[in-house]
């Protein structure tokens, strides 16, 4: 393990990747900043340059950006209760009351020191996960691959929420659809490319991702109606006036067990492929509350320190975390470590117990760099606030137009085909009908960006197999993952049924 | 009301979801691969039947009582862009990558209220130049800068 610190430290401290770091972590702060934009737009405008990058640059670009939109999202839910990202939405509970108590500044403060000892302690804990889990998979068979791509998408419909299960399964199953257009890889056959030798190589990862989020997004602010004066009066009292930023020894007591707890339980959670930061984030919020007794309890939602702290730490250690399957299984946990798996196939890296053996640079490297990226959070992002703040104030009639630039010409500079151009609009008014209706897009990502390996794995178990479906049954590992998927999407089927009937068991009992 | 948010997003995905089906019947296959138990035709199939089967499901299951809100959203402007965006793809190539980018900020720019023209000057060619520049010199990828009549 050492060594690959080392090789990870030589790699990452390199004067160049130090600086896509710092690079990284300011352009993440900024677009994470940015109402309505996050992670995975940010990432996704990222592609174009990472490809131009050697694979560990590219993949400790992105990273950077990752953490710095993570934190730019809190920034914007602080000051003017407009979070980013769902996985902010919990720091807005507590922290936009600060900010309008006078006290922005010790909110992103706290929001800021809560954020690295997050992400540290969920580095700390992947380093220590993730090459345990790379021995373990490495004995993993094509049969297990194939239920284990099975359980993540599963887990990615379980747990998108009461009510939102089918829409998600839904939503997955397009992308793995969309994943089939274009030449089959193993026999040469076209599908669904409709005549068009444009569509012959499927639809590209980035166009697809760019059209979805940054094309989307930007699309939808400006079908939303403008603001009124006294919103954006409001906003900018925000930004000009932060006070102070200095936190007290007896504030950090309070909050260092809470740092501790939400660190490991963000972590936890992030590993679950599906389950992300956004959980990660309102659990953590849950848990303090209930542990902070009925008194201090009843703080939270006024804005609380300790109601503020939680859900930072909790979705910085979570996308921490959301790394482990990544590189471990080569199977992404979110959405937005999906885009990175993409881009790591994009590299000619497959992601997976191999690459800790065969590409440890690139493992380590990334490791690494969440702790570097961190620190600069810290250290340089922190003293900007003030200034970065003020991106809050451009007008957006001037940063949307520039938002869908970077998003048409990110995706003509990589294959220089108008065509793309033109598929990535009918993608991006899809994608927007879709968000009107309320169906969720992060889903048909990780569908699409799997879709590829599960129908080979598929293909390959059944050929070692004689072209029998029995592997599904005969092999323990295999049906051990795939009960648990099973699990997965009937037990939150059933657990309302189960509250009722606890309900109904209770009142049955006070009134006997 | 029948047609909540949900199931108006199903009925639209049940028709993508038939078409898929539909096609998926055309992808030739090779007189040996039809007995086989995976071929090219295989996951397309399995997809479309359990695509099908959630699309029923959302349909016919009880759906919360949100409906779709066409009121108050600045429609014309997003059409708007959307026709925008697809003449920059056209004219990207013979009208060069800065006049093309240019036209798109600033049109873009003065469709979402944007009055003054020296504004829209500077806040658009400026972008442009310095996005070909930073391709072209900085990274080295040649992009036609010019429109076609200008080029030797």
């Amino acid at each position: 393990m050492l060594d690959g610190i080392m090789i990870g430290l030589t790699t990452a401290l390199n004067p160049t990747n130090l600086l896509f770091v710092v690079c990284g972590c300011l352009v993440g702060t900024f677009i994470g900043m940015l109402p309505g934009l996050g992670p995975m737009s940010a990432i996704a405008l990222m592609i174009p340059i990472a490809a131009s990058l050697d694979p560990s640059a590219g993949i400790i670009l992105m990273a950077a950006v990752y953490y710095g939109a993570i934190f730019g999202g809190s920034t914007s839910s602080i000051l003017i209760n407009a979070p980013g990202v769902a996985s902010t939405v919990a720091t807005s509970f507590d922290g936009y009351p600060m900010a309008k108590k006078g006290k922005a500044g010790k909110a992103l403060a706290i929001a800021a020191y809560s954020s690295f000892s997050g992400g540290v302690i969920g580095a700390i804990l992947l380093l220590i996960a993730a090459p345990s889990l790379a021995k373990v998979s490495l004995s993993f068979h094509s049969t297990d691959y194939f239920a284990l791509m099975v359980l993540g998408l599963t887990a990615v419909a379980a747990f998108s929420g009461q009510g939102n299960m089918l829409k998600a399964m839904l939503m997955t199953v397009v992308g793995l659809m969309l994943s089939t257009v274009g030449t089959d890889q193993t026999q040469g056959i076209q599908r669904f490319t409709l005549g068009m030798i444009d569509l012959l190589d499927g639809i590209s990862f980035l166009l697809l991702v760019m059209a979805t989020f940054a094309l989307s997004e930007a699309l939808m602010a400006i079908l939303r109606p403008a603001g009124s004066d006294e919103d954006r009066k409001r906003e900018q009292e925000a930004h000009s006036n932060l006070g102070s930023m200095k936190v007290s020894k007896e504030e950090v007591k309070e909050l260092a067990p809470v740092v501790g707890r939400s660190s490991i339980l963000g972590f936890l959670v992030g590993v679950l492929p599906g389950a992300g930061a956004t959980i990660a984030s309102f659990l953590a919020y849950g848990t303090e509350q209930r542990l902070a007794g009925p008194k201090k309890g009843k703080l939270f939602g006024t804005g609380s320190i300790r109601g503020l702290s939680a859900p930072e730490t909790a979705n910085n250690a979570a996308a921490t975390g959301s790394f482990v399957p990544l590189l471990t299984l080569g199977i992404p946990g979110s959405g937005t470590t999906a885009i990175m798996l993409g881009a790591l196939i994009g590299y000619g890296i497959q992601p997976g117990p191999r690459l800790y053996i065969d590409q440890p640079d690139v493992f380590w490297s990334v490791i690494v760099s969440m702790w570097i990226g961190n620190i600069i959070l810290l250290v340089l992002n922190l003293p900007l606030i003030p200034y970065i703040a003020k991106i809050l104030a451009i007008p957006a009639r001037f940063l949307l137009p520039l938002i869908l630039f970077f998003s048409l010409i990110g995706v003509y500079f990589v294959s220089f085909n108008t065509f793309d151009i033109q598929l990535m609009i009918i993608f991006a008014v899809a994608a927007v009908t879709l968000r009107l209706l309320d169906f969720p897009l992060a889903p048909m990502i990780l569908g699409f960006i799997l879709g590829g390996m599960m129908e080979e794995n598929l293909r390959r178990a059944l050929l070692i197999n004689n072209d029998s479906w029995s592997f599904l049954w005969e092999r323990g590992l295999t049906l051990t993952i795939l009960s648990i998927a099973v699990l997965t999407l009937i037990v939150p089927m059933l657990l309302p049924y189960f509250q009722k009937w606890r309900k109904d068991a209770d009142r049955a009992g006070e009134g006997g | 009301m029948f047609f909540t948010k949900r199931r108006i997003g199903a009925f639209l995905l049940l028709g993508f979801c038939i078409t898929y089906a539909v096609l998926s019947q055309r992808i030739p296959l090779l007189p040996f691969q039809q007995d086989s138990a995976f071929h090219a035709r295989t996951m397309p199939e399995i997809l479309s039947v359990l695509a099908i089967g959630i699309c029923i499901l959302i349909i016919a299951l009880p759906s919360p009582a949100e409906y779709v809100e066409l009121k108050g959203k600045n429609w014309i402007v997003g059409f708007a862009f959307l026709v925008l965006m697809s003449i920059y793809g056209l004219t990207i190539r013979p009208f060069g990558f800065i006049l093309a980018s240019t036209m798109l900020l600033g049109v873009g720019y003065w469709l979402l209220g944007e009055r003054k023209l020296w504004l829209l000057a500077i806040t658009s060619i400026p972008v442009a130049v310095a996005f070909w520049a930073l391709m072209s010199i900085g990274l080295g990828v040649f992009i036609e800068p010019l429109p076609w009549f200008l080029r030797g």
